[in-house]
């Protein structure tokens, strides 16, 4: 429990039917940090969370939450995860006071009853509301609530921005950012919504088809990728190179992504024949880096 | 938890499969049993067999297979077809040496049926005792039903619900005054008003005894039957023929079919064996000169002809009824046992 | 832990259950009324003869009410589960899966039967005053495995309910169907009073065969 990695999983392999996910794929999530998992649709990010909170038993690799196996986590463990399943979901049936009656004694001496009625005190629902009466917002409210009263010591959320309007997903990630950060949490999220997780995420995992691109800290990632434009001559076709991500060639102008240095980037389109005196670099937000690791489509 | 879910799922799988497949086979390829309708004939003194095929239609036949027409085996079956021959005039004026009228052939007839799986339903033990002599000419249902207890008999009103503690008191008395034993192992009778009269219930006593029970006039009568040592009594059948000659069959532990008869009270044993009545169906067609016994048993049909006089063996039939393309398995239901539990069949 | 479990249950389930029961005791309560009119109109005695002499159990009616009512409480009580995989949060719980699983369908099992009860304790009280005793307990028994039925429907639906691919679940229906045939095979009053213990043993039984679905559902099987 008090090792420095939290979440560590190592060669993990998934498949559907014929359809390979993954293979072999590790990463790890250090104590206290935050870390967002992005990758574009259908890139398994949900495969991950699911094998995480031990609903998909992968086709082979191991995860280890707390250094206990997924797989065979004694129940009492699932005390210090925080679980928010895609959609923001809970008891539908239930209104905000039935829901923290029914989960207050599953967490003796960790329920922060406070913490909860704090936050749906900023909600405007009447307590007996039931929760498939909420708005969106108001529901994934409650979701997160029920986490912060939980008080675990890892959250892990799934796309935690789908339905959220714009001031609502401020809302949460603030809510999030100061939590985590305040009481030393560790979380793993997912989200499809870039542009959110640059005021989030301490560390973040780029998913591409079946690998991982980059695993760094956003501030690493912010400072190295950057955008490079230059003029190339007509019917120029660029050569792939592993450290060159998408380049595109419209109206005889170059445009790629690189998180190797200018002079480097330089060097390797001399040696493809372009003249790199024109190269221009361009500093990029995480949403704009994440599209020009993984490419438009 | 998860092997023992999984044992248990193969285990219903298995089970039903074993229930299902034989159910569906059968269900879509065994075809009927046509057995021969069998009568036997005094004139003929052998057994007259009825056939359909349909290549063949109808064909009438002996053991011997003797061909006969319709209208021979008429003949050969007057009591059978005595309504038959009198509307078309050809009623004979004696048979057998005999004058005998329609309507004592009418008297005489009758047939009689025990199926097992009428024996093995489960029962209320509650019964009806009618009035054997009634005020009217008709017979009626009683007002009340008749509960045996381990200390007598109780007579409960219907339309009150409540035990009639007099005539209760009177009718323990009776039978204990002729030794019954309480509480009866066995209770016969027939309640119905569709019949010509009464003969009450026979009962088999806590100590094995035959009884005979009926209401007259309001009064109980109690008559106890002497069975020799050697007979067991098992099944007991309360039989109201119009010739009033017989009180009841009764079978024993040994499977001997025998008859009481009314005026004497006494056990005949019938040239009939081997009938279980828990087991096995039997039909009794009878008329003033002989019964053909039909014992209906898995794979085989037995025919017997008694005398009607003596009810003495005259001569025996067995046809073979083999279950054509009939897939073994497990059933739940039996066509001699209504209660369901699984069978291997 | 366990009145968590139930808490949830009962709040998925309460206005159902209170339609169970006005459903069973509505029926059974009509039954009874329509017997002592009956009884009324043509006489005690004509009811008593039909009954003793004919094997009329004046309730047969009621035979696959309680089935219908099994199936829909594990519809009612698993569906808002199933939801947009709502049971994640059930399983997540910090408690054994297996008691957390267990709780759930002796919730169902306890309520299913104590409508069952109420519904047989009203019979008994509307056919003792009537009736002969043996009589009253030829219905009851009779009726019995109509309501052993209902508990097996209610734990056989919530194995079909919770799997998670349509595949398995067709398969699981057709097993159920066979399975709860073997209920209703005779008309014969008290025809099961042998095989009822062993009948009620597998139904109740079958309860395990919802942990298989659990388990696959925690494995992530899809179709």
């Amino acid at each position: 429990m008090h090792s420095d990695i939290v979440i560590d999983c190592q060669h993990l392999s998934h498949s559907y039917g014929k359809r390979q996910i993954y293979n072999d794929l590790s990463f790890s999530v250090p104590r206290g940090r935050i870390l967002g998992l992005l990758g574009k649709n259908g890139t398994g990010k949900t495969t991950i969370i699911n094998i995480l909170s031990g609903y998909l038993a992968p086709s082979a690799g191991r995860c280890t939450i707390f250094g206990t196996d997924v797989r065979h986590m004694p129940h009492h463990m699932r005390r210090q995860i925080g679980l928010l399943i895609e959609g923001h979901v809970q008891y539908q049936f239930m209104n905000i006071e039935q829901i923290e009656h029914f989960y207050a004694p599953f967490f003796p001496g960790q329920w922060r009853r406070d913490a909860y009625y704090e936050l749906m005190r900023k909600l405007r629902v009447a307590p007996r509301q039931r929760i498939s009466r909420m708005s969106c917002g108001q529901r994934s409210q409650v979701a997160l609530g029920l986490i912060l009263a939980q008080n675990p010591e890892l959250l892990v959320l799934d796309d935690f921005s789908l339905g959220l309007d714009p001031g609502y997903r401020r809302l949460f990630v603030d809510y999030l950012r100061e939590y985590a950060r305040a009481e030393q949490r560790t979380v793993f999220l997912t989200s499809h919504i870039i542009q959110d997780m640059e005021r989030l995420i301490d560390d973040c995992i780029i998913m591409d088809y079946g690998r991982i691109l980059v695993q760094q800290p956003v501030g690493v990632l912010l400072e190295q990728v950057r955008q490079y434009t230059c003029s190339v001559p007509e019917g120029y076709s660029p050569t792939p190179h592993q450290q060159l991500y998408h380049p595109t060639v419209s109206h005889g102008r170059l445009e790629l992504t690189s998180p190797i240095p200018h002079q480097q980037v330089a060097q390797l389109l001399r040696a493809d024949g372009i003249n790199p005196d024109e190269l221009q670099s361009h500093p990029l937000n995480l949403e704009d880096a994440f599209i020009g690791l993984t490419g438009k489509y | 938890m998860k092997r023992f879910s999984q044992i248990y799922l193969s285990l219903l799988i298995v089970f039903m499969i074993l229930w299902a497949l034989p159910w569906a086979y059968n269900f879509l390829f065994a075809r009927p049993n046509k057995t021969p309708f069998v009568l036997y004939s005094s004139l003929l003194h052998d057994f007259l067999l009825v056939e359909y095929s349909e290549a063949n239609g109808h064909v009438r036949r002996d053991r011997h297979n003797n061909r006969y027409t319709e209208a021979q085996t008429d003949s050969l079956l007057p009591t059978f077809y005595m309504r038959l021959l009198v509307s078309n005039g050809r009623w004979p004026d004696t048979l057998m040496g005999q004058p005998v009228a329609p309507h004592d052939v009418q008297r005489t007839n009758f047939n009689f049926r025990a199926m097992a799986a009428d024996i093995n339903a489960p029962r209320v033990p509650l019964y009806f005792l009618q009035e054997a002599m009634p005020r009217r000419a008709e017979l009626e249902m009683p007002s009340d039903v008749m509960r045996f207890t381990a200390q007598g008999v109780e007579f409960v009103d219907m339309t009150s619900n409540t035990i009639d503690p007099d005539k209760s008191l009177r009718y323990t008395k009776a039978l204990t005054a002729k030794g019954f034993a309480f509480p009866p192992r066995y209770v016969a009778g027939n309640p119905s008003t569709h019949k010509d009269y009464d003969n009450g219930l026979l009962l088999l006593d806590a100590r094995q005894q035959l009884f005979h029970l009926k209401q007259l006039r309001g009064r109980p009568y109690v008559q106890p039957v002497a069975v020799p040592d050697s007979v067991r009594l098992r099944h007991l059948f309360v039989t109201e023929f119009r010739d009033r000659q017989l009180l009841g069959l009764l079978t024993d532990s040994c499977h001997r079919l025998f008859a009481l008869r009314a005026d004497s009270y006494e056990l005949v044993r019938t040239g009939v064996d081997g009938y279980d009545p828990e087991q096995h169906n039997m039909t009794i067609f009878g008329n003033m000169f002989d019964w053909t016994v039909r014992i209906a048993q898995p794979q085989t049909e037995r025919y017997m002809a008694l005398d009607a006089t003596t009810l003495q063996l005259l001569d025996t039939l067995s046809i073979a009824t083999p279950r054509s393309h009939a897939m073994p398995g497990m059933s739940f239901r039996s066509s001699t046992n209504p209660r369901i539990r699984p069978r291997w069949q | 832990m366990l009145k968590s479990i139930a808490l949830k249950e009962w709040l998925k389930t309460r206005w159902f259950l209170l339609l169970i029961n006005v459903i069973m005791l509505g029926s059974s309560g009509f039954l009874m009324l329509r017997m002592h009119r009956a009884m009324d109109i043509k006489g005690a005695d004509h009811i008593w003869q039909v009954m003793l002499l004919r094997d009329a159990i004046i309730v047969d009616s009621l035979a696959t009410l309680p089935m219908l009512l099994g199936v829909v409480l594990a519809l009612v009580q698993l569906m808002p589960e199933m939801h947009r995989k709502c049971l994640k949060l059930t399983l997540h719980l910090p408690c054994s899966r297996l008691k957390t699983t267990s709780a759930m369908l002796f919730y169902g099992v306890i309520t299913l039967t104590i409508s069952f009860a109420l519904c047989l304790g009203l019979m008994h009280v509307a056919l003792r005053p009537v009736i002969a005793p043996e009589m009253v307990r030829h219905v009851l028994l009779t009726t019995l495995p109509w309501f052993v039925a209902g508990l097996t429907a209610y734990l056989l639906a919530a194995w079909i309910c919770i799997e998670p691919t349509w595949k398995r679940r067709v398969l699981n229906l057709a097993l159920t169907a066979m399975l709860l045939r073997v209920f209703f095979l005779s008309d014969t009053p008290e025809s099961y009073n042998g095989f009822l213990p062993a009948l009620t043993a597998m139904g109740l039984l079958t309860c395990s065969l919802v942990w298989l679905s659990v388990l696959r559902f925690i494995d992530g099987h899809q179709d």
